[in-house]
């Protein structure tokens, strides 16, 4: 076993302004791959387990989708000489908390327990790691839950507009496709689906493991190893990553409808960068004056001058091998064509001129002044170190960051924004509202337009 | 140098094992001019969390002017004396903070997270809008629009909004607690500036606000800026009390609401009782044995033995006056109303006519326990948690006191309230009758 420790920030004296404390983080890879990094947090009696499996719904098998959802639900229904009903009791009992869902790039594992339960915590997680029963019985159930929850997610406008932008941009890229899969897909998964899966891809070699908490991380290094030395490696489970999407070139429209709806939900975007694209800090940075916070352009000219909306944001979905930037507001019904032509105005004309020195100003300081309390969290920071190991990213991002945001210039954020934001000509453009009352408003005037059901959308992800 | 802590674990005979109950160190302090002012020191990261509570919010409210303390909230971000429009949220996020609001039934809350040396310009700010906020016709008529998308948002394009309204329209006769939050959408049309202007006059004085400050800060020093920055602020006449008495209710009530939706559903609420009535922690388990997560009943019942739910929950409010207590399903695809009705009618009654196990109860009060400790991992957290008790129920010492308040409660206890409370008579059911999608409603 080797044991590297990184002190990834110096004690209270040496820092500049800059910098950031934070505790220091442990890492080791054990024998069997498993990587793991502990930090110690003394402010709460917690201890937080955050774990990426490097396998979601991108490894889906054809005609099998939803499979990584469907293994992450039956996960936890069940593990060694627990039922279903038992192993929630026995978590429960403790006030604490065990789950799993899957992604498109990696699946997570998470799980909260006092700090004085660690080791009952621990062996919990361990049994629903490496000896998860997949009962027939409960992989029926979960996959009926699964089909009733894409169903209910019918009633949610929000959640088809997301839905439907993801799959109408990517199309058959794994990245369009709703981890929960469709529902023919859902449908025939069974057991044997589930547990071929798992074999396959739960692997210590295709995992990372993160412990924050109230803990000394040397013992808790020590209990890892005895809960986690015996996961047996697999050498085919990294695997292949899906290639980069595409960006699309021609605007078009998909009109989703929802009869009843008196507001419209409103998304587009284009295919962007990837989390470890090196121009992702001038991008987020750009984002921030665009789309990000209370004082942005799109909250400036849609909701404070005009009242169209409650709200109006933009952001990068930077993920493993791609992403896509995205910008979501919604209106009343009568001012959608208003609303979607001013938004895509306010993109193009901030992505084609350098910003203003006192917004980009302003979006630094958000930022920096903003990024410790997003790590103050027990949770959420050992969610931003298993991210940060899973993407690539230097050990050092987080004692970094308000550093790099600093020094960027001008120039730095200008050409970001003119390189990722897309020309709004090209956009994939989704409304999800009331065709009848929106077809007329639209028209031809951004682009071909498709109108849709809202269950539809999970076909769009299947075609090319 | 030794850290000062910022949690205290103190010692309670009544928890078992080497468990103690966290307390939070506070300095409390109330200016001349009758701002409560609680500061709480945390280092552990180089910012702070300011939160201003007023003591009022929608119970506040009367008819023809429902919608107002959340209007008032937008309002509030749009300029005083000293600092005009726009420049609130440009001066937070210039400095590296975060600034936002929300109103309930009982309150209203500014918060903002920050660097600690913008604490005195947040101050400053904070002090210019209580004092001396621009009520202007371009600021009221900015806010009407937006607060209108955020009710069709929240409320007419949401199916649970849609219950959750109808259920306490039903469920009380008189208290203000009836209306939602938002308001009516008439009402959100007619509201006037005078209207605002009163409702600022009656609510927003620093005798009726509570100020919280949490984080990397030195209480003396601070305590001596807030007296420079609030000190200069007037009192004003206290809101008139809230009469929110309810008529007994004679019998169940059952609500239909007939809209578009993939799945019926159905919510039932129960009258409860005020947050500051011995029996409310009954509830806090009640909620818990029922609805905290897949091993309780509701799960076991609905979802896991029958396979009739998607999803359950159930919810004891808090308030200062009776709040209600409510139980929600959402049929899967196939099932009816109806069953899901029978099902939890099953669920209640067992609750009322057998003993909760030891076990049973010990798992509800750690789970409570738990995510008494989970609320406390911010800053914000903490001062939002802090102001609550103290502007809500007259003590923020009140957050101190539940975890013993919930080990406190016995089998008996949930039983009993269980046979009091949760019963038929007492009860409004609203039931989700889903229409295809396209037809008239």
């Amino acid at each position: 076993v080797k044991v590297l420790t990184l002190l990834l920030a110096l004690g209270g004296a040496a820092l500049g302004a800059d910098e950031l404390s934070l505790p220091p983080v442990t890492r080791a890879t054990l024998d069997n791959g498993l990587r793991v990094m502990v930090a110690e947090y003394r402010e709460l009696p917690l201890i937080e387990f955050y774990l990426i499996v490097g396998a979601g719904a991108a490894q889906d098998p054809p005609g099998k989708e939803g499979l990584a959802t469907l293994t992450a639900a039956t996960l936890t229904r069940g593990a060694g000489e627990r039922s279903a009903t038992e192993l929630a009791r026995a978590i429960e009992s403790l006030g604490g908390q065990l789950g799993a869902s899957a992604g498109t790039d990696g699946t997570i594992v998470s799980g909260e327990f006092l700090a004085q339960d660690f080791p009952a915590g621990l062996d919990l997680l361990r049994a629903v790691l490496l000896d998860p029963r997949f009962e027939r019985d409960e992989v029926r159930r979960a996959r009926d839950e699964q089909l009733a929850g894409i169903v209910a997610a019918l009633e949610e406008p929000s959640a088809i507009a997301e839905k439907c932008y993801a799959a109408f941009l990517y199309g058959a890229h794994p990245y369009g496709r709703p981890a929960e899969g469709r529902r023919d897909a859902v449908r025939r998964l069974g057991r044997g689906d589930v547990r071929a899966y798992y074999e396959r891809w739960y692997r210590p070699n295709n995992t990372i493991l993160v412990l924050v908490g109230d803990l000394t991380a040397r013992d808790a290094l020590i209990r890892l190893r005895e809960a986690f030395g015996a996961w047996r490696a697999a050498p085919d489970a990294i695997p292949q990553r899906a290639a980069a999407p595409e960006p699309q070139r021609e605007r078009r429209v998909l009109l989703v409808d929802k009869p009843d709806a008196t507001q419209t939900q409103l998304r587009f975007g284009n295919i962007a960068l990837a989390r470890s694209h090196p121009d992702h800090l001038p991008a987020t940075v750009a984002n921030t004056i665009l789309g990000g916070g209370f004082t942005s352009r799109l909250i400036e000219e849609l909701r404070v001058k005009r009242s169209l909306t409650y709200a109006a944001w933009s952001m990068f979905a930077a993920r493993l091998t791609g992403g896509d930037f995205r910008l979501g507001t919604f209106t009343k019904s009568p001012t959608t064509a208003e609303t979607l032509a001013l938004a895509l105005e306010v993109e193009g004309d901030f992505r084609s001129r350098p910003p203003a020195r006192p917004a980009l100003d302003k979006a630094k300081a958000y930022l920096r002044g903003q990024f410790p309390l997003k790590l103050e969290s027990p949770d959420a920071l050992a969610a931003r170190l298993a991210d940060i190991e899973f993407q690539g990213l230097p050990a050092d991002e987080l004692t970094t960051y308000r550093h790099r945001v600093a020094a960027l210039t001008p120039d730095d954020v200008a050409r970001a924004a003119a390189r990722h934001m897309p020309t709004p000509e090209t956009v994939a453009i989704v409304v999800v509202g009331k065709a009848a009352e929106l077809r007329p408003q639209l028209g031809d005037r951004f682009g071909p337009v498709e109108t849709v059901q809202p269950e539809a959308c999970e076909e769009l992800a299947a075609r090319d | 140098v030794a850290r000062r802590l910022s949690i205290l674990c103190v010692a309670l005979v009544a928890l078992p094992g080497s468990l103690c109950a966290i307390e939070l160190p506070v300095v409390a302090h109330t200016l001349p001019n009758g701002l409560r002012v609680l500061l709480h020191e945390d280092h552990s990261a180089p910012a702070i969390s300011s939160y201003i509570f007023f003591r009022s919010g929608s119970r506040n409210e009367r008819y023809g002017t429902t919608g107002i303390a959340h209007l008032f909230e937008h309002m509030m971000f749009n300029g005083g004396r000293k600092y005009g429009p726009g420049a609130f949220d440009d001066q937070i996020e210039g400095n590296g903070g975060s600034t936002n609001g929300y109103t309930s039934r009982d309150i209203t809350a500014y918060l903002n997270n920050f660097p600690r040396e913008a604490l005195p310009l947040v101050l400053d700010l904070e002090s210019d809008r209580m004092g001396h906020l621009a009520l202007t016709p371009e600021n009221l008529e900015q806010e009407r629009g937006i607060v209108m998308e955020e009710r069709r948002l929240r409320i007419d394009n949401q199916v649970t909004g849609v219950m959750h309204e109808a259920l306490y329209l039903h469920a009380f006769v008189r208290s203000p607690y009836r209306w939602n939050t938002v308001g009516f959408m008439g009402d959100l049309k007619r509201i006037t500036l005078a209207d605002a202007r009163a409702y600022f006059e009656s609510s927003y004085a620093p005798n009726n606000a509570v100020l919280v400050l949490a984080g990397d800060l030195e209480p003396d020093a601070t305590l001596a800026l807030v007296r420079r920055y609030f000190g200069g602020l007037p009192r004003r006449p206290a809101p008139e009390p809230v009469d929110a008495s309810e008529p007994p209710q004679e019998g169940e009530r059952r609500v239909t609401v007939r809209k578009a939706a993939e799945l019926p559903a159905v919510l039932i609420g129960w009258h409860g009782v005020r947050m500051l009535d011995p029996d409310r922690p009954v509830f806090d388990v009640m909620d818990r044995l029922l609805a905290g997560g897949d091993s309780a009943r509701l799960d076991q019942d609905l979802v896991r033995a029958h396979e009739v739910a998607t999803e359950v929950g159930a919810d004891s409010g808090w308030g200062i006056d009776p709040e209600l207590f409510t139980v929600y399903a959402q049929a899967r695809p196939g099932k009816t109303a109806a069953t899901l009705e029978t099902r939890i009618d099953a669920v209640m009654t067992a609750l009322a006519e057998e003993r909760v196990s030891d076990d049973e109860l010990r798992k509800a009060k750690n789970q409570l326990r738990a995510d008494f400790i989970r609320s406390l991992k911010s800053v914000s957290g903490k001062a939002n948690q802090l102001g609550y008790f103290e502007a809500a129920f007259g003590d923020y010492r009140g957050l101190f006191g539940l975890e013993a308040a919930w080990e406190a409660v016995s089998a008996e206890d949930v039983q009993r309230v269980a046979r009091s409370h949760l019963v038929r008579a007492q009860r409004t059911v609203v039931v989700l009758e889903p229409l295809a999608r396209g037809s008239a409603g």
